[in-house]
């Protein structure tokens, strides 16, 4: 097939909608360039504060070198890589979005255009994504340049594919997850409240506080809960495969899994939108 | 005075009835910070857990607790009374509806950082004052008369610390273009204070540290009321936080000015 009658194919036509709305959302992200700046030297508070901290854990510890298995370097690089995690896998205002154009009846520009609602919030998203990652790659790369030295196990060049798989897993299962909740707004009026409970939850349990191998010992229970749920992907799990603690058969059973959830996920939510447009009627103006 | 005290408990008041008329969204919000508050103390559990009895940077288990409840009860505090106040202050400038403010005859700052009362953060002030007392019950510390009475000033100025902060920065941002983002902005910033001082060690940190207790003093509001009870009255540091909390008044007040001062009335 020559280009183009390929640039003609209604496939093409349907994909050159959304690369439109993916270069439109590009450029009014890069527009507010100093607060992006601001924000992102702000945003360096928390990391210095928490190395620190750990610092200081493993500088006051009584017994051993190690916290469930990780030294001071892996533990500082592990918290470290939660923020290249949570660059792929946050969406700040999705879920919100969703439920207010639901209750305000903004929600119907989908139904009167030719587009899909969650295809082209996941463009919208990818455009977000891709300018705050180019924005914020100049002062992570100083960063983790700065601690280099803390990075004294990693997987290896080898592994940087597969690292970037889980992270691109982790946008996706970040995005329907998100989705989902927002998506809730069709049934219950007010999803505020539980987009905080979920969000701080997933602050927890994704082992954004820390790796979620410590809690084996102490809680037990709730650390094998957390190996079959889907937050861990979001943070935890490429951060871990960065470090090369995950590998071999457990890499393999991991990313089946993490892929089963996004399958579930993303068959979910679409689920949920269908369902929910047919109770819908369009209030609001 | 007593015109400012009455004017202080009638906003009070309207505050709890707009909130009691959304119960369920006021009863999440507290949901939300109980459940933060037993996030944060599985999360020092297992850090002193793992640690086998150590002590962070000088701070023993009870010790460190005893800062999370202060830290936890002085920003319950903060939020309740002005967060949402001074984030909106930006807000007001765009709108053209500080117009209303400026006319009241009453002053204004008052008016403006005081107006509105989040009432579902009161809890988290109970909430700190709970977790202080369990840790200070379990370090087993006794407890002098004029620490007690320090503690509470050293709070309260720590209160004004962080309310001229907070002033500060808002008034910053009626300069600046788009401000959406405010709230962040003052809760990344008061991660700083979220900690001991004694944390900041080291050659390139110390500096930080040094420069975070002087100059932008963001380290002392936590600080120095817990460490008056857990280690007992340090008289210099008392002081300091003392100076610099009417110091940091005096200037939050002149920046808030200086702020009003460029305000046009740009909408009407």
């Amino acid at each position: 097939m020559s280009s183009a009658v390929a640039a003609t194919s209604p496939s093409w036509q349907a994909l050159r909608k959304y690369v439109n709305i993916c270069r439109a959302s590009l450029v009014e992200r890069l527009a507010y360039r100093g607060d992006f700046l601001l924000g992102t030297f702000l945003r360096f508070l928390p990391v210095l504060t928490t190395i620190l901290l750990w610092s200081a854990v493993y500088e006051g510890k009584r017994d051993g070198k190690t916290i469930a298995g990780f030294t001071k370097e892996e533990m500082i690089s592990y918290l470290l890589l939660i923020h290249i995690s949570r660059m792929f896998s946050s969406m700040p205002g999705l879920a919100s979005g969703i439920a207010r154009d639901i209750r305000d009846g903004s929600l119907k520009k989908y139904l009167v255009q030719p587009l899909d609602m969650l295809c082209y919030l996941l463009a919208f998203r990818i455009a977000h994504k891709t300018a705050y990652i180019a924005t914020s790659a100049l002062p992570y790369a100083l960063l983790f340049f700065l601690a280099r030295e803390n990075f004294v196990t990693c997987a290896g060049w080898a592994m940087l594919p597969v690292y970037l798989l889980t992270l691109i897993l982790g946008f996706l299962i970040g995005f329907f997850f998100e989705a989902m909740i927002g998506l809730m707004g069709f049934w219950l009026l007010e999803v505020t409240s539980a987009i905080w409970i979920l969000t701080t939850l997933n602050y927890f349990l994704s082992g954004q506080m820390f790796p979620l191998d410590l809690l084996a010992l102490d809680y037990p229970t709730i650390h094998m809960i957390l190996q079959w749920l889907p937050f861990k992907y979001v943070a935890y799990f490429p951060a871990m495969v960065f470090l090369g603690k995950i590998s071999g058969p457990e890499l393999v059973r991991e990313l089946l899994l993490a892929t089963a959830w996004l399958g579930v996920l993303s068959v979910g939510s679409r689920w949920l939108y269908a369902a929910g447009l047919r109770r819908y009627s369009a209030y609001g103006g | 005075m007593g015109r400012y005290l009455r004017l202080f408990v009638a906003f009070a008041r309207i505050g709890l009835a707009t909130e009691m008329a959304f119960r369920v969204n006021f009863l999440m919000k507290m949901l939300v910070e109980v459940l933060w508050l037993g996030i944060l103390l599985v999360f020092y559990d297992v850090l002193f857990r793992n640690m086998g009895g150590g002590s962070v940077a000088g701070w023993d288990r009870w010790a460190y607790l005893f800062f999370v409840g202060c830290h936890y009860a002085l920003s319950g505090v903060v939020e309740t009374f002005f967060l949402e106040n001074c984030t909106n202050l930006a807000e007001l400038v765009r709108s053209g509806e500080l117009d209303q403010y400026l006319l009241k005859p009453i002053d204004e700052q008052f008016l403006i950082t005081t107006k509105q009362i989040d009432w579902s953060t009161f809890p988290n002030i109970l909430q700190g004052i709970g977790v202080m007392i369990v840790s200070f019950a379990m370090m087993q510390g006794e407890v002098t008369l004029i620490q007690s009475v320090a503690f509470v000033v050293l709070f309260v100025c720590g209160v004004a610390m962080a309310y001229s902060f907070l002033l500060v920065l808002c008034s910053c941002s009626v300069w600046m273009v788009r401000n959406q983002s405010l709230v962040e902005m003052w809760w990344l910033f008061t991660t700083l204070m979220r900690y001991p001082r004694e944390l900041f060690v080291g050659y390139y940190v110390s500096p930080v540290g040094m420069f975070f207790t002087y100059i932008v003093p963001v380290l002392l509001i936590v600080n120095v009321p817990a460490a008056t009870m857990v280690r007992g009255l340090e008289p210099g540091f008392a002081t300091l936080a003392v100076i610099t909390a009417v110091v940091l008044l005096v200037f939050s007040r002149w920046v808030f000015r200086l702020a009003l001062q460029s305000y046009r009335s740009a909408s009407s």
